[in-house]
């Protein structure tokens, strides 16, 4: 996750990232072949939905 | 989910049950209100506000919300809609404010005709109509969903601006200092964006993600983003730097400082500084500009 968020130039304080119903920390793994939602949670911020 | 300015990391459960207690604990800690009080929470249909009333319910607090609509096109009526579907899911009640219904005229619209910019119409109407709503429905306080980051900026924002008024009036609560001026508190203030955000999917908390359309671009947007590097580099900045100003700092600014006694408008006998306060004003311009559009357009030529 963290090399994920790093390689789209996210800070990770102002996103949280959620696969199914799961939140992921920094430390967790994520495949090739996973969906997630990384989700912008500073009010009034741009952002969209990735999948991976 | 990782709090990492306290060094933690919690499962779903413990994150719930954390959260919890920590806007418990700051409603115990400032003397927001007790069980038998009458609390109105604005909400927005975002995260933090409908996070707000979730947690109040479940705390056990007489909590009714109230939702401001500002006739912002789609974005309003989505809002509108999510604070509705919450209200049924939680069988608690809502009361409805309808901007273009009262005024004749959503937030840009006033803007528009006040000269102001929208935030800050929207910010006036917002302090006034949830001050009046509370009273003239009896209830003893307004809670808001400011958290540790909206707070922070804030602070910022004045400290770089050197506005000693606003920073002494920067509190969790905000006392009743006029007969028709219901205090203010803000139950969120120990918990981060980041973390109402969490609480919200968690719970299963079915919030507006669009953004005001009028947000774009804002100052306390770029604020935000400047404590959020440092916290990722220096995890509880943001922390610090609120409490620290609550602890050390603000004492000290209020002691050496004399607010402006308030009175009551003559028109709507709300509380103001003035003789007519600032949305009566702000009203009474609009209606003045409406008048002289009228005018004019009963006096343009019409087409044969």
């Amino acid at each position: 996750m963290r090399d994920l968020l790093r390689e789209l130039g996210l800070n990770p304080e102002t996103v949280i990232v959620i696969r199914g119903s799961d939140l992921l920390t920094q430390d967790s793994e994520v495949r090739e072949d996973d969906e997630i939602e990384i989700r912008p949670v500073v009010s009034g911020g741009i952002g969209a939905v990735h999948e991976v | 989910m990782e709090v990492r300015r306290h060094h933690a990391a919690f499962c779903g459960p413990h994150f719930l049950e954390w959260f919890e207690h920590q806007v418990e604990r700051a409603i115990h800690r400032e003397r927001m209100f007790t069980p038998k009080d009458r609390v109105l929470v604005a909400v927005s249909g975002g995260k933090d506000s409908l996070v707000l009333w979730d947690v109040l319910l479940r705390l056990g607090y007489d909590a009714t919300g109230l939702h401001l609509n500002l006739g912002i096109g789609a974005y309003s009526q989505d809002s509108q809609a999510k604070c509705e579907a919450f209200a049924r899911a939680q069988d608690a009640t809502l009361l409805v404010v309808d901007l273009p219904q009262v005024l004749g005229a959503g937030v840009e619209e006033l803007a528009r005709l006040s000269g102001r910019v929208p935030c800050s119409a929207c910010g006036l109407s917002k302090r006034y109509l949830f001050n009046r709503v509370a009273l003239e429905h009896g209830f003893d306080v307004v809670a808001t969903a400011h958290n540790l980051d909206d707070e922070a900026a804030v602070l910022l924002g004045n400290l770089i601006a050197g506005n000693v008024e606003a920073l002494v009036r920067q509190s969790p609560v905000l006392e009743s200092t006029h007969p028709g001026l219901v205090r203010k508190v803000k139950p969120l203030y120990r918990i981060a964006e980041r973390e109402t955000a969490a609480y919200a999917v968690l719970r299963g908390i079915d919030y507006i993600l669009d953004e005001c359309p009028n947000s774009v671009g804002a100052r306390t947007l770029l604020l935000k983003e400047a404590l959020n590097l440092l916290e990722r580099e220096s995890p509880g900045t943001k922390q610090s730097l609120y409490w620290n100003f609550l602890e050390k700092i603000r004492p000290r600014l209020a002691a050496h400082h004399e607010r402006e006694a308030l009175g009551s408008c003559v028109h709507c006998g709300q509380p103001t500084t003035g003789e007519v306060c600032a949305f009566c004003r702000l009203t009474e311009r609009v209606a003045q500009r409406m008048r002289v559009r009228a005018l004019a357009h009963e006096r343009a030529p019409q087409p044969v």
